[in-house]
């Protein structure tokens, strides 16, 4: 697909990002023409969302399911106190419409399931993974691999957290790093937004790196998990390996 | 030998520090040093390493020196004395 052309008014817009080094106005325009599918838009979705929506990412789908609770706040930077109560992609939504109305926004008030899964990868170029529960991660992370869109997953716990992108056919996925869901996972975390937004940060700027083409893939995290501790401030990147037996992208080929 | 063991995530939380100095016999496997640790930890801690039939769990990622054990040769690595092993359980919070 041809990059869309840019107006007057986003040259002004993305004015300070446009000098960024590999970037320019050939990356803005892939931005523009490009659409990533961030599945909830909690403290690290959120976050996501929110600076790809600032730097212009094209279309974004927001899918989340559920009302805004009180409990929520600490955390989740997309969504307002006058909300508590009322579905939480209609909060997102405005909040990334006041921020950047030339972005087209797609909600879906749904977490990611095995029925809507294939669905959802399909309205996106690229994939950010960043719900609470290994099933959806995983679901979608079959999807991407299927539909050979890159996936960026991205966790945190406590003051920890990690990210990993995925080449599907060219780098491990997340099912051989997680070959079967997790069964000690608990659902119920500590969380600092400060730390979860952190996550959606990088994760962010993973997703804007893959699709502006920045730099290499290899300087990025494909094949790499980024994990890192802000008790300590601790950052390590670790290649993952492909496994051959993986039942999700063991037979792909790049 | 003496190994250092570090925790991450739930796993700390459930060991209560950050890290174990671990002495095993010379040549020991990665293998015998997480049935060693389940062994000793209570069952919560144990419950991150190994599962109900006490196999190391498949998504446990052992990192050892920076780099990560593939899963496939957690039985086979042999480590040695000095090495740094990091113990990374799944996390998902959003």
């Amino acid at each position: 697909m041809t990059p869309a052309e840019l107006t007057p008014d986003e040259l002004k817009r993305y004015q300070w990002q446009l000098w960024v080094r590999d970037f320019g106005q050939e990356g803005q325009r892939r931005l523009k023409g490009a659409s990533v599918l961030v599945s909830r838009i909690g403290g690290v979705g959120g976050s996501a969302a929110l600076h790809l929506a600032a730097a212009g990412v094209g279309r974004l789908v927001i899918a989340h399911a559920g009302n805004l609770r009180l409990d929520d706040l600490n955390r989740q930077t997309l969504m307002t106190t006058d909300w508590i109560g009322k579905p939480r992609v209609e909060s997102a939504e405005r909040r990334l419409r006041e921020l950047n109305p030339l972005v087209e926004i797609e909600t879906v008030a749904e977490n990611v399931s095995e029925a809507n899964a294939a669905g959802l990868v399909a309205r996106a170029d690229l994939v950010v993974a960043a719900a609470p529960l290994f099933t959806e991660r995983l679901l979608l992370n079959r999807e991407a691999v299927r539909q050979r869109k890159p996936l960026v997953d991205c966790a945190m716990y406590d003051l920890e957290g990690r990210v990993m992108v995925v080449l599907p056919g060219q780098t491990a996925c997340l099912a051989c790093l997680y070959p079967e869901p997790p069964a000690n996972w608990k659902r119920e975390f500590p969380v600092f937004s400060a730390v979860s937004s952190t996550v959606g940060s990088l994760a962010a700027m993973e997703a804007i790196k893959l699709i502006a083409r920045i730099g290499s893939a290899s300087g990025g995290l494909a094949g790499r998990l980024l994990t890192f501790d802000l008790r300590d401030m601790s950052f390590r990147t670790i290649a993952i390996a492909r496994r051959a037996d993986c039942s999700v992208c063991g037979d792909l080929r790049s | 030998m003496k190994l250092r063991v570090q925790y991450t995530a739930q796993l700390r939380t459930a060991v209560g520090r950050t890290e174990d100095e671990v002495e095993l016999p010379e040549g020991s496997s990665l293998a015998a040093l997480v049935e060693h640790l389940a062994a000793q930890l209570d069952d919560a801690a144990a419950g991150h390493l190994v599962g109900p039939g006490g196999g190391i769990r498949p998504s446990l990622l052992v990192v050892v020196n920076e780099a990560a054990a593939p899963a496939h040769a957690v039985a086979t690595t042999s480590l040695q004395d000095g090495d740094v092993v990091l113990l990374l359980p799944p996390i998902a919070g959003g």
